[in-house]
């Protein structure tokens, strides 16, 4: 790679950066407000969650120690990382590198960090939420990884910006939620995970463990975190519209993609309860494992739905 | 030469305060609440939160530890324990923070004025931004109480936490003289 | 005899500073311990420059060597290992019972390994093979237990035989003892293929430390001595790897057995007994990582992840293609410095504090930052994270099963790179980070000789995460030796037939995200400084740090849904139990003192030598 490819790429990757934030903190505020609706009340302003991370940026928090500081720091910069090799729409900072690896343990430096943050602040509550946090991975991200093993050997790529570019090319039809129905369902419950959205919320638990990681944060670390929320939440989403639903070529197809999903996503949560986290390892490991292993043998052995 | 750096020194005060102007536009209209709900009052709360009244049009809403919140909210009398302990409490948030009473309790003793372990007058021990009257307040006093809050908050007058860091001894020196010294008494402290 | 820079003179070299070693340490023990350290960094230096030497045979008496590409990789790395950890030595002398008899047995090990690495023969294999059991044995008891020695020995030797038994069949049939021609031979004939196949096999898995035979490693790794556990993690076990990479791409395997097999109207892409191997160490990772989840002493934690590790290497390497063996192989050089570094910051914790126990240690990094670093970025390489070696390891082994469509080995392979972030955050968070107990509160920092080992893997492993090709081509050279194709690399990126990354790319995009995050930390108000017992506690007043401290069973809900599944410890006690059995049997009905039961053998046996003629 030349200069010029990675000066191009970054400032590619800077672009996407900053549309992600706006975009997705707006898309926080707007969900807020239908969850409000949901809820019969009214909600807050659409651009509600902006007021909370700039607020929370100006408040004086409080420290305990390096690890605390450089943790948050290495947390957010390596979502930001993540965040800045996803394809959003066409545009991609670097085509064919992305590959979906970088994904999946980019955000585990995003998720180390902020796990050694949060253990580095010395509260036992904080190790029980990192605790849940892990043992929640191991959970959801198996299922996942084996349904993408199937879409990678199906299409022949692991690169993310080429799956989505083979599923833009020829419509409806060659979408991933057409032809890998199961693995997209599955694809679904693990997103559900890996947003922490309730029933998967353990790791946070308000009322069991005080909010879990976030117990001692305050002040600007906790408005970095809440950046790193919505930027994970970028990167989830999108990862998920670009490889189920063929990514998109405009503005309004991508919008209305991943709006869909998010609401979607947002709604099923407030319906459910939360579970305890052996509870969730039970579910992860009887239904969505059978059922991603059986989409990629239907992959693997029959050939359908590539 | 010293007209410049005058003009220097000004614009940066004019900075810093846009800046302080920015930021209290944001932490008025995003205040984060922790639910220390001490006395009778924190009845009222569940209604302010959830639809009928909905607390979060305002843009305020729970928060589970006391770094994470801005506001403190002291929900009706106060025991010489309890006292002590959210003292901790108020001393453990960040700041900028703000302090909303609930009641007549904090005010002059409420319905436990004679009581021997009630304390009568919070703001010796802690500085309150804002009253909130009834026994107990109705969700829409509440309502209303937090709108006011949100107002002082725009014009400079809830500074509660700058009162408790400037006059830091005299607070000290009463909450010392009401509830005496921490004395640690534990299995490992004997 | 000339001194022209050669095999023979190293391993020559190295015996003689063993007993050099030994004279020494009699007269000053620190003396000794510098020799172990001047000897090998001295052959780590002459290994690095015999890479020129490679095809050439010498002799040394009876022994031939001859350097092979892949030999002397494996040479490489474990005297890299080998050189860092002993700087160690010189702080344990004091605790050693022999300190003497220890500094000759490393040595000694060190030379065995060399030998069995660079061996032309297989009588010099075994010969070697043998020297680094035996000198790993008598370390092993130094450390905690005897026990422990008594099942790595075990073990050994029950590989140790196998191979020999393949060893001398293969002579049997093909008159020579040579490796490489004897294997290649052996490739053509299927009988013989499959003897060597599962003897060697067998003594490479044992070594290796895969499921089933895993169960000395955590027993010999946690108790050995703590300059020695490093050693034996990272370096002595590569030595199975080696057996396996004989058996897998000398040979090669896919040569010896047919691939031409259809399964549910797919055809497999590698020949069964690879299937096996492969099946083994997905069932190996599996077993590993449960295990090391739920320990509380931090060796064992990170002797399981060795068994764990060790599952991936014999995936990558049954998998014999390109990508796979360069990942397998890069996984050998990753896990080794990983390994080692994170043993050492152990060694380095129990130096200073006296204990491996999880649940007694804390907040050591307002101590000892810089131990604390240095194992950051060794569980940040063994959890196969960018920016670290392990990723690059990690990323072509996955890829490689992605394009292969192992569904079940690959699901396998990913539970146990997620679970190997459970594993690799619990010391992490339960010695390191945390609340610092009282007692410790006066620990001071791992001696400087200390840190410059741990320094120099941490920065390996960094080094080779950001740049990687600098090893990768040298891998590429190892595998298009043995006749498998190389690796496509093109300046970073690597590029495999269905996907491609580029390494120093992902750490400049990710160093552009912590300066932009650095930038928003630096630009808002300051925080102010909160002493550590400061907590969220409800308000409740607690004075006591070991009460805010969560180190104790830490994965406890996830440990209780596997708590009662049966371990293979219980197995091999089965088979104790009903050797024994057998035992007592053969001595009640062939041994008895009942004169009736003495005169019916008799009376058998004389009836057998006759013929049956006399009834």
């Amino acid at each position: 790679m030349n200069m010029n490819q990675v000066f191009l790429g970054t400032l590619t990757g800077l672009i996407i950066l900053v549309f992600a934030f706006f975009w997705q903190t707006t898309l926080s505020g707007v969900t807020r407000k239908i969850v409000a609706r949901f809820h019969k009340r009214y909600g807050p302003k659409f651009y509600q969650e902006f007021r909370d991370i700039f607020k929370l940026l100006t408040k004086t928090g409080i420290s305990h120690g390096w690890v605390y500081n450089f943790g948050v720091m290495m947390a957010l910069g390596g979502i930001m990382g993540t965040a800045m090799f996803m394809p959003v729409m066409q545009f991609a900072a670097f085509p064919g590198l992305d590959n979906i690896f970088i994904y999946v343990y980019l955000f585990a430096v995003g998720m180390l960090g902020m796990a050694m943050s949060a253990v580095g602040s010395g509260n036992p509550l904080a190790g029980i939420g990192v605790m849940r946090a892990l043992t929640q991975m191991v959970g959801y991200e198996v299922p996942f990884m084996v349904v993408v093993l199937a879409m990678v050997y199906g299409h022949g790529t692991a690169s993310v910006s080429e799956l989505a570019a083979v599923q833009q090319t020829a419509g409806l039809a060659t979408w991933n939620i057409v032809k890998m129905p199961i693995g997209t369902l599955v694809g679904f419950i693990c997103l559900l995970g890996m947003l922490g959205k309730k029933p998967f919320e353990t790791f946070i638990a308000p009322a069991e463990i005080a909010s879990g990681p976030m117990v001692e944060y305050g002040g600007k670390q906790l408005g970095m975190l809440m950046l790193l929320h919505e930027f994970s939440i970028f990167i989830e989403v999108s990862l998920f519209v670009n490889l189920f639903l063929g990514g998109a070529v405009t503005v309004v197809g991508y919008a209305i993609k991943y709006v869909g999903v998010f609401v979607l996503a947002s709604l099923i949560s407030q319906a459910l309860g939360r579970f305890k986290i052996d509870q969730v390892i039970k579910y992860f490991y009887r239904w969505p494992i059978a059922l991603a292993l059986v989409q990629a043998l239907i992959v693997i052995f029959l050939g359908w739905g590539v | 030469m010293s007209e410049t750096m005058d003009m220097i020194v000004e614009k940066d005060k004019k900075l810093k305060e846009g800046w302080e102007g920015i930021s209290r536009f944001f932490r008025a209209n995003s205040l984060w609440m922790l639910m220390y709900c001490t006395g009778c009052c924190a009845i009222e709360l569940p209604q302010a939160m959830t639809s009928r009244y909905d607390m979060e049009r305002l843009g305020m809403g729970p928060m589970a530890t006391p770094r994470q919140a801005d506001v403190l909210l002291v929900t009706g009398y106060l025991s010489v324990k309890t006292l002590r302990r959210v003292i901790y409490a108020y001393e453990q948030m960040s700041t900028p923070k703000y302090l909303v009473a609930f009641g007549p309790c904090p005010i002059n003793g409420g319905i436990y004025y004679d009581a021997y372990a009630v304390i009568n007058r919070l703001d010796q021990y802690l500085p309150v931004d804002v009253y909130i009257a009834g026994c107990m307040p109705k969700p829409e006093a509440v309502m209303n109480g937090f709108q006011d809050l949100i107002d002082g908050i725009k014009n400079k007058t809830a500074d509660g936490w700058k009162r408790y860091r400037d006059n830091y001894e005299w607070y000290k020196k009463n909450q010392v003289e009401s509830l005496g010294e921490l004395r640690i008494k534990d299995e490992f402290h004997e | 005899m000339n001194f022209q820079l050669s095999v023979s003179l190293v391993i020559a070299g190295l015996f003689a500073a063993s007993v050099l070693a030994w004279l020494l340490t009699k007269l000053n023990k620190a003396l000794g311990a510098w020799v172990t350290v001047v000897a090998s960094a001295a052959a780590l230096t002459m290994m690095a420059l015999l890479h020129g030497e490679i095809g050439s045979t010498v002799n040394l008496f009876f022994l031939q060597f001859t350097l092979t590409e892949y030999g002397w990789f494996f040479s490489v790395i474990m005297l890299a290992v080998f050189a860092c950890v002993s700087f160690f030595n010189i702080y344990w002398m004091p605790k050693l019972i022999h300190p003497a008899a220890y500094n000759m047995l490393y040595l000694l090990a060190l030379t065995g390994t060399l030998g069995a690495f660079s061996a032309r023969d297989f009588i010099t294999l075994f010969i070697f093979w043998e020297l680094i059991v035996w000198a790993s044995m008598f370390i092993i008891p130094f450390g905690k237990s005897r026990k422990a020695s008594v099942t790595y020995y075990a073990f050994s030797a029950f590989g140790s035989l196998s191979m020999l038994y393949g060893i001398l069949f293969l002579y049997h049939k093909f008159g020579s003892f040579e490796i490489s021609s004897v294997l290649q031979q052996a490739a053509g004939d299927p009988t013989a293929a499959i003897v060597a196949f599962v003897t060697i096999g067998i003594a490479g898995l044992i070594k290796l430390g895969v499921f089933p035979f895993h169960i000395w490693l955590p027993q010999a790794h946690g108790n050995a001595p703590e300059p020695f556990s490093p050693i034996l993690s990272g370096g002595l076990v590569k030595a199975g790897g080696f057996a396996a990479f004989l058996i897998v791409a000398v040979m090669p395997s896919y040569k010896a057995f047919s691939t031409n097999i259809e399964f549910l109207g797919r055809q497999l892409t590698m020949p069964l007994p690879n299937y096996a191997l492969a099946i083994l160490g997905a069932v190996s990772i599996v077993v590993g990582t449960l295990m090391a989840i739920s320990q509380n002493d931090f060796k064992k934690l990170i002797a399981y992840s060795s068994v764990a590790n060790a599952g991936y290497i014999i995936i990558g390497l049954a998998m014999a293609g390109g990508l796979s063996t360069g990942g397998a192989l890069m996984h050998i050089f990753a896990h080794a410095i990983a390994s080692a570094a994170a043993f050492l910051a152990a060694a380095a914790v129990v130096h200073r504090t006296g204990t491996t126990k999880m649940n007694e240690l804390g907040g050591l990094i307002h101590r000892m930052p810089l131990t604390y670093l240095v194992y950051l970025i060794a569980i940040i390489s063994m959890a196969g994270i960018p920016p670290m070696a392990g990723f690059i390891s990690k990323w072509m082994l996955f890829q490689s099963m992605m394009g292969r469509g192992m569904a079940f080995i690959a699901a396998a392979a990913f539970f146990g790179s997620i679970g190997s972030f459970l594993y690799v955050f619990r010391p992490l968070s339960a010695v390191f980070l945390g609340q610092l107990s009282t007692k410790h509160r006066y620990v001071k920092e791992a001696p400087p000789l200390m840190m410059f080992p741990m320094i120099l893997l941490s920065l390996a492993s960094v080094v080779f995460g950001v740049f990687p090709n600098w090893v990768l081509r040298i891998i590429s050279q190892v595998q298009t030796s043995v006749g498998l194709e190389g690796l496509t690399l093109e300046g970073t990126k690597i590029i495999a037939s269905n996907g491609a990354i580029d390494p120093t790319l992902i750490v400049i995009i990710f160093g552009l995200g912590f300066l932009i995050a650095m930038i928003i930390f630096l630009r808002f108000p300051k925080s102010r400084k909160v002493p550590l017992m400061d907590q969220y506690t409800a308000s409740e007043f607690i004075w006591t740090p070991e009460l805010l401290h969560y180190a104790t069973d830490f994965y406890a809900p996830f440990e209780r849904l596997y708590q009662k599944a049966p371990r293979t410890e219980t197995l091999y006690r089965t088979i104790v139990h009903k050797v024994s059995e057998l035992g007592a049997f053969a001595s009640y009905a062939f041994y008895s003192f009942k004169p009736g039961t003495v005169l019916l053998w008799v009376a058998i046996v004389v009836v057998a030598m006759l013929g049956g003629s006399v009834l």
